[in-house]
């Protein structure tokens, strides 16, 4: 697991189908091969008002760690990480009467995957309960494992594959995190900072 | 000798000659007459050719004498020293000894003169663009075998790499004790297996730290699979069998040159990324980085 940068792409007037095409395109002219797909989703429960001050979890999965559920859980004050095996789906179907989902918040972001190097590439088409919201690009560079060594590596593979879009300075959730071994749960805390982004955003409208 | 040696070789030859043509009569004679001596005076063909046979043998016998004849022989009895006494040996078991003696002796033997001429071409073709001339004072001075040395001798050594960097740490294992293989991990970049020979360095796999620690398989990502390669390279340069610690030395001081594999740019082209790799190679004397096809 090596140091993974997540950004969004803006669409500007595309349709997402195409907008992955352009990247599809761009990614495998610069000689990546296309490895499969992946796929990160995102549910989030709440607890009932009988349990006190509400809580939220966020369970999510992402198809490269398949056998791990990741879950936060936001207690207003802080935000504890887990990451347990896949019975953990069916412990939050048991407890369905303490935490609830959310109608309409499903998030995931799907489409290929691509390595190049030591580079692994996703192109992620993300819907919120299906409605297409945007594009998030995912940057993996396996062999290094803190952001601080790498960041400048990484900015520089960004901006040559993204041009301009490419970010300009780490997520948010990694700059206090810059010297610390990286591990898949940081992924997972830069994917829920995007979803919540999305579902907050009004959405484009179409369906993906 | 030379001649000696010759005139032996062809006596030994002509009586393999005569041997090959004394079976031929043999055969000749169990096989008796054959279809393709024909009908017609069968007998006297047969004698003809028996006749012819033997006149060979018989050329092949003189030939034989002669050589023999020219063969000067040995001034007294072979000086064996204390191998004759193996000859003697009675206990079944210990018989096979002086076979292996003499197989061992000739063994050592050529790697004498293999090495005589290895020694002569490596000196001719250095290959080694080290910076360093040798007065021959010194050169006798320092001459040790440096491939068998005390352990104690080699874990000074190690101790004292381990001083030389802060941020490289050296975990070593001894599966045979004059060859130790350290396991030098670089900050957070990057570890390396190292086997050494005595003092030598002997080989060198550079990994990733979540992978595993054997000599063997190669790092599964590709940077490490150059900085490996480089790192053979950087090996073979610094060698110096005269001085095997400061070999070890020099080499340790530029393998920590990649503890900024990751961050630092090209020298020449300023750039992090070529072909998708950072600069993976360091100038064997000011340790600046560059991309393989930037140096
Ligand atoms: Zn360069």
């Amino acid at each position: 697991m090596g140091v993974t940068i997540l950004t969004q792409f803006p669409t500007e007037n595309r349709t997402g189908p195409h907008t992955i095409d352009v990247l599809s395109k761009r990614i495998m002219a610069l000689g990546a091969l296309q490895q499969g797909q992946f796929l990160v989703d995102c549910e989030t429960y709440t607890s009932v008002p009988q349990l006190g001050p509400q809580r939220t979890v966020h369970v999510l999965h992402n198809s490269e760690q398949p056998a791990t559920v990741f879950s936060l859980l936001e207690t207003g004050t802080k935000t504890i990480p887990l990451a347990t095996d896949g019975l953990f789906d069916l412990l939050m179907m048991k407890m369905s009467s303490f935490y609830t989902s959310k109608k309409q918040t499903k998030a995931e972001s799907k489409g290929p995957r691509y390595e190049i190097g030591d580079f692994c590439v996703k192109l992620g088409t993300v819907t919120v309960s299906s409605n297409f919201k945007g594009i998030l690009v995912e940057v993996e560079y396996r062999p290094c494992v803190v952001p601080a060594m790498c960041w400048d590596l990484l900015k520089e593979f960004l901006q040559g594959f993204l041009g301009l879009s490419g970010p300009t300075n780490p997520p948010a959730y990694l700059q206090n995190r810059m010297q610390e071994i990286y591990s898949p749960i940081d992924t997972i805390h830069q994917y829920l900072e995007h979803f919540t982004i999305f579902r907050k955003s009004p959405g484009i409208g179409m369906r993906a | 000798m030379e001649r000696d040696l010759e005139q032996l070789n062809s006596a030994l030859n002509s009586i393999k000659t005569l041997r090959s043509n004394v079976r031929r009569v043999f055969e000749s004679v169990s096989n008796g007459l054959r279809a393709d001596h024909g009908d017609e005076g069968k007998e006297n063909k047969y004698i003809l050719e028996l006749q012819e046979l033997l006149t060979t043998v018989n050329n092949d016998l003189r030939d034989v004498e002669n050589s023999v004849a020219n063969l000067t022989p040995p001034p007294g009895a072979f000086s064996l020293g204390s191998t004759t006494s193996l000859s003697q040996e009675t206990t079944h078991e210990r018989q096979a000894l002086y076979g292996q003696l003499v197989n061992s002796y000739k063994w050592t033997d050529k790697i004498h003169e293999y090495s005589a001429l290895a020694g002569n071409i490596l000196s001719t073709n250095s290959f080694n663009k080290t910076y360093k001339t040798f007065s021959t004072t010194k050169r006798r001075k320092t001459q040790t075998s440096n491939h068998n040395v005390p352990s104690d001798v080699i874990e000074n050594l190690i101790t004292s790499i381990n001083k030389l960097f802060p941020d490289v740490t050296i975990t070593t294992n001894r599966p045979f004790v004059p060859n130790p293989v350290i396991q030098a991990s670089l900050g957070r970049v990057l570890k390396a297996s190292i086997a050494f020979k005595g003092l030598m360095i002997e080989w060198v796999v550079v990994k990733a730290h979540a992978e595993s620690n054997d000599l063997w398989t190669e790092s599964r990502y590709k940077v490490f699979k150059k900085v490996t390669e480089n790192c053979h390279a950087a090996m073979c340069h610094f060698h110096s069998p005269m001085m095997p610690d400061l070999a070890v030395r020099s080499f340790m001081h530029w393998f920590h040159s990649y503890n900024i594999l990751f961050s630092a740019p090209c020298k020449r082209c300023g750039n992090h990324l070529h072909n998708n790799l950072p600069p993976t190679w360091r100038d064997l004397r000011t340790l600046e980085p560059y991309h393989e096809e930037c140096k």
